[in-house]
């Protein structure tokens, strides 16, 4: 009988996993200068809202169809911190955002509570993480995950003037060094790994976590010393910053707890301000991002008895089969250049098409390998 | 659809259809690969040229260089011509399916009555309000369309019949095709907004196995199952004083070789149709026909369709045009 299908037997089949990585490289220009207007603050490619709790970052302009959202920049502290205060500006949107990432990304303890982070991943015990900047990457950026130790941020952290370019200065690469074999697991959003300032051993401070699954940088505000803020933000930081500029003690002396204009910003400016001030310190950003494919190949045979025929309308002439002359003795041909996978009641599922076209006939055997990724 | 890059190594372009996507979101189970298929749809067979003077390699030089499109993602957009296993490689013919209009209750519309209602394809009337008008119209109309709103057609109108064979006189027709080549399952396609095949005649309106994500329904027909599929008769058709002329074949055959089966159907608008003008009003156009006596205009809304018709043994095809016609005026 002649058939135009093959059954797929269970040797035909083959299931794989691959993980696919892509460089992700966001020069620190896209986030603060590019699109970013004379007053270095909202730019067009940075969406801000009216609940203030975060901002938006993109690639180009965010009215056009053309931008891609890269990532988004909020901040808070928890409600033990020091910093917390019901006179603060924003001070429950501030607890609030620090509670969200902290249950989503520590969890709870056995009584019900909010974890803070902790700086060692250590919930035992140990220094916390109480005032926070959080980067939310897009999953448009991260796919399935970020790679580990591939994270590499240059963030200036000691600026002596807060209207960049001028004053930037202590420029620090942090990433997650060494990530790829020591990466913690006991968040409830899957693996993380610590950010160090410095690669070299010892590592450096340890001055945030990365998300891997969740694509979200945890960095501790305690990192910038200095002048830290939006250029335009409340009249204690313009002050502050008019001191810094006068005096350039680059430390913004005389801010309550001696940690530098951070200290003033988490208490007096909004969060899209404390964001306008961490994208103005971002010198560059690098990462690459992983895409697990999970595939099913398709071992395609032809073996030299089958498929030498064709059922294309070009294939005959007056029912003459062309390829043949008038030759019954010839070995009929035909071409390959598509594989069709169907269902039991012959629906087309998937179609994979050769790059030129395959001679068959019966003196040869194809084995054409079709590959679906899931 | 852009070219495949041919320049380098053989690459595989690989995508699930949209009719793939739709099952695998289903979810039920639907998704399931079990058996494939080889294609050769970009191949015109025609530039094969076994007579080369430069040799063997020469046959084929031209095909070999044809590119390759990328993938269609329509599952009814590819795989339009499949290769074929037959154990016998000294086969000289293959046979190929054939428009019957020569038997009784087949024959089209003529070009030269429908007035730009329909050009060469089968004409289907949605409703008798519009058969009783093409009637007064032009009394061609009668005899020559599908009934599509219930009659039985082979009464009244006509059905669409296919036959299988090789169309060849150099072999004898008074045998039938090989068994191993004698299709006994055929699939139509057909657009499921715009009607069903119907048996011509219990008049039973056929159930399709599946609908696709663009509302194309799939029927499976059987021989022995329904009335759809019958032998072709065998027997000469052309010259009765021809040597072994039986007869048989003349005035119901069209296949001058050996032959096959033959597939049998008429058409039933679906109850849209016959209810609404929203799809004459949508993807049709409107014709106006002229009455041959009086010359009053009527305005009728026409649907352009095609009705796949495929071997299921041998994969071969034939797209058979058909106008759903309705009175708008």
């Amino acid at each position: 009988m002649a058939n135009s299908f093959k059954t797929i037997l269970p040797e035909d089949v083959a299931t794989t996993r691959t993980l696919l990585h892509e460089a992700i490289p966001i020069t620190g220009t896209i986030v603060s200068g590019t699109y970013t207007n004379a007053a270095r603050t909202a730019g067009a490619n940075i969406k801000t809202f009216t609940h203030g709790m975060y901002e938006a970052v993109y690639d180009y302009p965010y009215l056009s169809s053309s931008a891609n959202h890269i990532f988004d920049i909020t901040a808070g502290y928890s409600p033990n911190s020091s910093l917390s205060g019901s006179d603060h500006v924003q001070n429950a949107k501030k607890i609030n955002i620090y509670n969200q990432m902290a249950q989503v990304l520590v969890g709870y303890d056995t009584g019900s509570n909010i974890q803070e982070f902790d700086l060692d991943g250590n919930l035992g015990g140990g220094a916390k993480f109480k005032e926070c900047v959080f980067v939310n990457f897009a999953r448009l950026l991260t796919k399935d995950e970020i790679k580990k130790d591939s994270f590499r941020l240059k963030v200036f952290t000691s600026a002596t003037f807060m209207a960049p370019p001028t004053g930037l200065g202590g420029l620090k690469t942090i990433g997650d060094y060494g990530a790829q074999t020591t990466y913690l697991t006991n968040s409830p959003s899957g693996e993380y790994g610590l950010l160090y300032t410095s690669s070299a051993a010892p590592k450096g401070a340890i001055i945030g976590h990365l998300y891997y699954q969740a694509g979200i940088a945890v960095i501790t505000a305690s990192m910038f010393s200095g002048a830290f803020g939006d250029p335009n933000g409340p009249s204690v930081t313009r002050a502050l910053a008019a001191k810094d500029a006068a005096g350039a003690t680059g430390t913004g002396a005389g801010t309550a707890g001696g940690g530098g204009q951070i200290v003033e910003q988490l208490t007096g400016s909004t969060i899209t301000q404390l964001a306008n001030g961490l994208r103005v310190t971002i010198n560059d950003l690098d990462f690459n991002n992983t895409t697990e494919l999970n595939s099913t190949i398709y071992f395609c045979r032809a073996n030299n008895t089958e498929f030498n025929y064709s059922s294309n309308s070009t294939y005959l002439s007056s029912s003459q089969i062309r390829v043949k002359g008038n030759n019954p003795l010839a070995n009929p041909v035909s071409y390959i250049t598509t594989v069709g996978l169907y269902s039991p009641d012959n629906e087309l599922l998937a179609v994979a098409k050769l790059s030129e076209p395959l001679k068959k006939s019966p003196t040869n055997e194809l084995t054409l390998r079709v590959r679906l990724d899931y | 659809m852009a070219f495949l890059d041919n320049s380098g190594d053989i690459i595989l372009d690989a995508v699930l259809t949209d009719a793939g996507r739709k099952r695998l979101a289903r979810g039920d189970g639907t998704f399931k690969v079990t058996k494939y298929a080889f294609g050769d749809d970009e191949i015109d067979y025609a530039s094969y040229n076994p007579n080369a003077a430069s040799g063997s390699a020469y046959y084929d030089l031209e095909i070999l260089q044809t590119p390759i499109l990328e993938a269609f993602t329509n599952n009814r957009a590819t795989l339009k011509s499949k290769l074929l296993s037959v154990t016998n490689n000294s086969l000289l013919y293959l046979p190929e399916l054939m428009l019957n209009e020569v038997a009784d209750n087949t024959t089209r519309i003529p070009n030269s009555a429908v007035n730009g209602l329909s050009s060469g394809s089968f004409l289907t009337i949605v409703n008798s309000n519009t058969f009783t008008q093409l009637k007064d119209d032009n009394t061609a109309f009668k005899g020559t369309v599908i009934y599509g709103y219930g009659e039985i057609s082979p009464t009244n109108g006509v059905h669409i019949r296919v036959d299988q064979g090789l169309n060849t006189e150099k072999l004898d027709p008074m045998n039938q095709l090989s068994s191993e080549l004698t299709e006994r399952q055929y699939m139509i396609h057909m657009d499921n907004r715009l009607g069903m095949i119907t048996d011509i005649e219990a008049g039973s309106v056929g159930s399709p196995s599946f609908i696709d994500d663009d509302q194309i329904a799939t029927y499976y027909i059987t021989m022995g199952v329904g009335k759809y599929i019958d032998l072709c008769k065998t027997g000469q058709i052309n010259d009765s004083t021809e040597k072994n002329y039986v007869g048989l074949g003349e005035g119901n055959e069209m296949i001058q070789g050996p032959r096959g089966t033959k597939v049998r159907f008429a058409l039933r608008a679906s109850s849209n149709l016959q209810a609404s003008d929203y799809l004459f009003d949508t993807i049709g156009r409107s014709a106006i026909v002229k009455n041959s006596d009086s010359g009053a205009s009527t305005t009728y809304g026409c649907i352009d369709t095609t009705i796949k018709v495929t071997g299921v043994t041998t994969g071969y095809s034939i797209d058979i045009p058909v106008t759903f016609a309705k009175k708008t005026s």
